[in-house]
């Protein structure tokens, strides 16, 4: 019998706190920006942003000393490449050089004097390249786009000299290509910045939007003194897992609707790939979102004042994007700051759902991040269980010996 | 006047000490950050990429192909007894690429019946993905040319008429400004700044706005006599000597004592790191006096400066985003910021380069102008909402 009452009143307990936090969610302008503008806004500014995701026809400058057949047939390829546009013939590398400088191109291509000469002699022939590394997709631009024409054009007047010394086409073609090469980029064939980084930004939104809406709204309530970590002690003491059972139930509603939108109804509005069935994107969001809550619960206990959560932490958010090793390979990331990637619910969320999502694994090939995000969850759970145990304790003394004080 | 100037730089010191937020949220957080950066980028260029092999062939050949890809700086291998578990693994991103080596693969190359080599991508994680591309493409070249060599070596022909045969075309490559391609150089000298520029946007409104917020505003009007252009002047004055420092230390550090490229003059670069904190200051100072609650405008400001390092444009180029999002990228002080430094440090250019960033992150200095009164009312007013 004892044991239904105290069901019944956990259970009681546990219903009005998860309402009263609700309520202190949706009356609070600054938490309702956060939550659902600030989740929203940065997934469609971001796709807005990187809409294209590419370079396309980077224009080039070349300097054509030698202007004969084959610099010309190099350079038409060149041209006709995705990667780089002929923007003008310079007549010295001077001119080139200046147009660099003042942006209108982001690549140099030299063609000395001898190229054409020496191709025709059979020797070698030497093309210069200069790239504008004020970024590295302009680099990667010109790389692409000289080299790929540099290996066909090479085949062809390989094949041209092969031919010369007597051997007929096929032959010619074998001694060229010993070894042929089939070449399969699946998931983001032209190397496209939308679909990489958008891919992974989506859950890192829901991470961050909650971790500094949550803490907005824990800082308020210190300030005010009517922190939730005061309510145990209605409670004779106890009470310390309905609190943030309770609280972490309200998150969990509202996260359910806004991580829904973010995760299904975002990529279907600006068609990103989506290669993994909804019930499969729900099942981790549910993990992810659970993660993220007691991750949320756990370090907002060190905000004491509304607004120190931007001020203090806003420029953890780049640093979270570089750990999930989505842009810098994670085999490249040194060893200490791997060891504080797994403090973050991102680190294995984002790269679960570019897996999932975008690449299209199964439920199984995301199963390690799946029990990472499960450990993780424990222990914020126990953190997040402490520290509302540890303010409460203080409270009460404060409030002790302020009475003391007073008589 | 020097006095009451005097007055309230004093008053704003007694709060910087009073509350460890202004320091933790200035020093601490950029030292934490150069920290992270400079340490994880530390490499420059990532090596030893997980590649994956499926051997079916097991052949001299075939195990020659592995360990040339195995000992190139860029990549490291990892076998595979099966396509699936390869595949598998790339999709996961636990390897960025393989390679798969038919069977038969010796066999048909010495008949002279061209194999094929299959090789897959993951392209979702970027650079490792895109270098180990790279890596796997010079391998099967090489490997072409290490054929070919051997059948014209058998018909005696010689080493030099040999190369003329197997690369008729050489491509010198060049990077200007960065010719290591140091992943750390580009990326910290623009991000960097950009949480700089962040500190110092929130820390502005956060000074500003807090004198709202606790209802301090009036007790800092009496002192300056009702001056609000004298209130703004001495409160900001620490946090000038403070960011000033900071930036001027940034560049220090970067372009002296660790010996990014620098083409130009760090003198340059220290009034580059100026204007950016000048800028960044006027800016977070607008923001406030636009909306003077201080939870609006510091969540204004947070969007802003986190924007700004995609709108810069250092990683994807303005120019290859929409035509409606190019224009904006001129708000954002660290976008000219950007041009001034890709001028001084790749071209060392001086003025004739950058003269036009100067003038824009000069004009974000108009700014505070606009709403000034409005400002100076809520603070006499106090009748905005406070949380």
């Amino acid at each position: 019998m004892k044991g239904i009452n105290y069901f019944g009143k956990w259970i009681r307990d546990w219903y009005d706190i998860f309402v009263n936090e609700l309520k202190l969610i949706f009356t609070d302008a600054g938490v309702l920006i956060i939550f659902f503008v600030g989740g929203l806004l940065y997934p469609v500014l971001y796709n807005l942003i990187y809409m294209n995701g590419m370079v396309d026809d980077m224009p080039v400058a070349v300097v054509d000393n030698s202007s004969g057949s084959y610099s010309r047939r190099y350079l038409q390829k060149v041209d006709a490449t995705r990667e780089c546009e002929i923007l003008c013939y310079c007549s010295s590398l001077e001119e080139a050089r200046d147009l660099m400088q003042r942006q209108k191109v982001h690549g140099i291509i030299y063609i000395p004097a001898d190229f054409d000469k020496c191709l025709v002699r059979g020797e070698q022939g030497h093309i210069s390249t200069y790239a504008d590394m004020s970024s590295f997709l302009y680099y990667k631009c010109l790389t692409m786009g000289t080299s790929l024409t540099m290996l066909d054009e090479m085949h062809e007047i390989q094949t041209e000299r092969y031919t010369a010394s007597g051997l007929d086409g096929q032959s010619a073609y074998q001694q060229v290509q010993p070894v042929l090469s089939d070449e399969q980029i699946p998931y983001n064939r032209p190397f496209s910045y939308t679909i990489f980084f958008i891919s992974a930004a989506l859950l890192l939104v829901i991470q961050q939007t909650m971790f500094y809406g949550g803490s907005l709204l824990a800082g308020t309530l210190r300030e005010q003194n009517r922190s939730f970590a005061s309510m145990p002690s209605n409670l004779q003491g106890l009470g310390v897992g309905r609190v943030v059972l309770g609280r972490g139930a309200a998150y969990l509603a509202v996260y359910l609707v806004t991580g829904t939108l973010i995760a299904l109804l975002i990529p279907r509005l600006f068609n990103l790939p989506q290669h993994a069935f909804w019930g499969d994107i729900m099942l981790l969001l549910v993990f992810y979102i659970i993660d993220c809550i007691f991750f949320t619960f756990t370090w907002s206990s060190l905000i004491w004042r509304r607004e120190t959560v931007f001020v203090l932490f806003l420029s953890v958010s780049p640093i979270c994007m570089f750990l999930t090793g989505f842009s810098w390979p994670t085999s490249a990331i040194p060893q200490f700051w791997q060891w504080v990637g797994y403090i973050f619910p991102s680190t294995f969320g984002c790269k679960a759902f570019i897996n999932l999502n975008t690449a299209g694994c199964s439920l199984t090939d995301i199963a390690p991040e799946l029990h990472a995000m499960t450990i993780q969850t424990v222990v914020y759970y126990l953190l997040a269980f402490i520290s509302v145990f540890v303010e409460n304790k203080v409270i009460e003394h404060k409030e002790k010996s302020a009475l003391q004080n007073a008589l | 006047m020097m006095k009451t100037l005097w007055n309230v730089i004093r008053r704003e010191i007694l709060i910087i000490r009073k509350r460890p937020v202004y320091l933790l949220a200035s020093v601490g957080v950029l030292f934490v950050n150069t920290v992270f950066y400079l340490s994880f980028f530390k490499d420059g260029l990532p090596h030893d990429l997980p590649i994956g092999v499926v051997d079916e062939d097991c052949s001299s050949t075939s195990r020659t192909f592995a360990d040339q890809l195995d000992a190139t700086q860029l990549g490291k291998v990892i076998y595979y007894d099966d396509l699936h578990l390869a595949r598998a693994d790339m999709q996961s991103g636990r390897i960025d690429a393989f390679v798969v080596l038919p069977k038969g693969f010796n066999a048909d190359i010495q008949a002279n019946r061209q194999p094929h080599i299959g090789y897959y991508v993951n392209s979702l994680y970027f650079v490792g993905g895109a270098l180990a591309y790279k890596d796997i493409l010079t391998m099967v070249n090489l490997t072409n040319g290490a054929v070919q060599r051997e059948v014209l070596r058998a018909k005696g022909v010689n080493e030099r008429e040999i190369m003329n045969r197997i690369q008729p075309i050489v491509l010198d490559q060049h990077q200007i400004g960065n010719p290591a391609t140091n992943y750390g150089v580009y990326l910290n000298g623009v991000i960097l700044p950009g949480v700089l520029e962040m500190i110092v946007i929130l820390i502005t409104i956060y000074a500003v706005g807090s004198e709202l917020k606790y209802g301090t505003s009036r007790h800092l009007m009496r002192t300056t006599g009702g001056s609000i252009e004298m209130a703004l002047l001495g409160k900001l004055f620490p946090y000038n000597i403070i960011f000033t420092l900071l930036g001027i230390g940034l560049e220090l550090l970067l372009f002296h004592w660790l010996k990014y490229p620098l083409k130009g003059s760090l003198w340059w670069m220290c009034l580059n790191v100026l204007l950016l904190v000048s800028a960044s200051e006027a800016l977070g100072l607008f923001i406030i006096e636009l909306f003077p609650v201080l939870r609006v405008a510091i969540s204004v400001g947070a969007i802003i400066s986190v924007l700004a390092f995609s709108l810069s444009g250092f990683s994807l180029p303005v120019e290859a985003m929409p035509s409606y999002v190019q224009g904006f990228s001129a708000i954002f002080p660290l976008r000219h910021y950007y041009l001034f430094h890709a001028q001084e440090t790749i071209w060392g250019s001086g003025f004739a380069g950058w003269w036009q960033e100067v003038v824009h992150l000069l004009l974000f200095m108009f700014l505070p102008a606009v709403f000034m009164k409005r400002l100076e009312a809520a603070y006499v007013k106090q009748d905005y909402e406070r949380d």
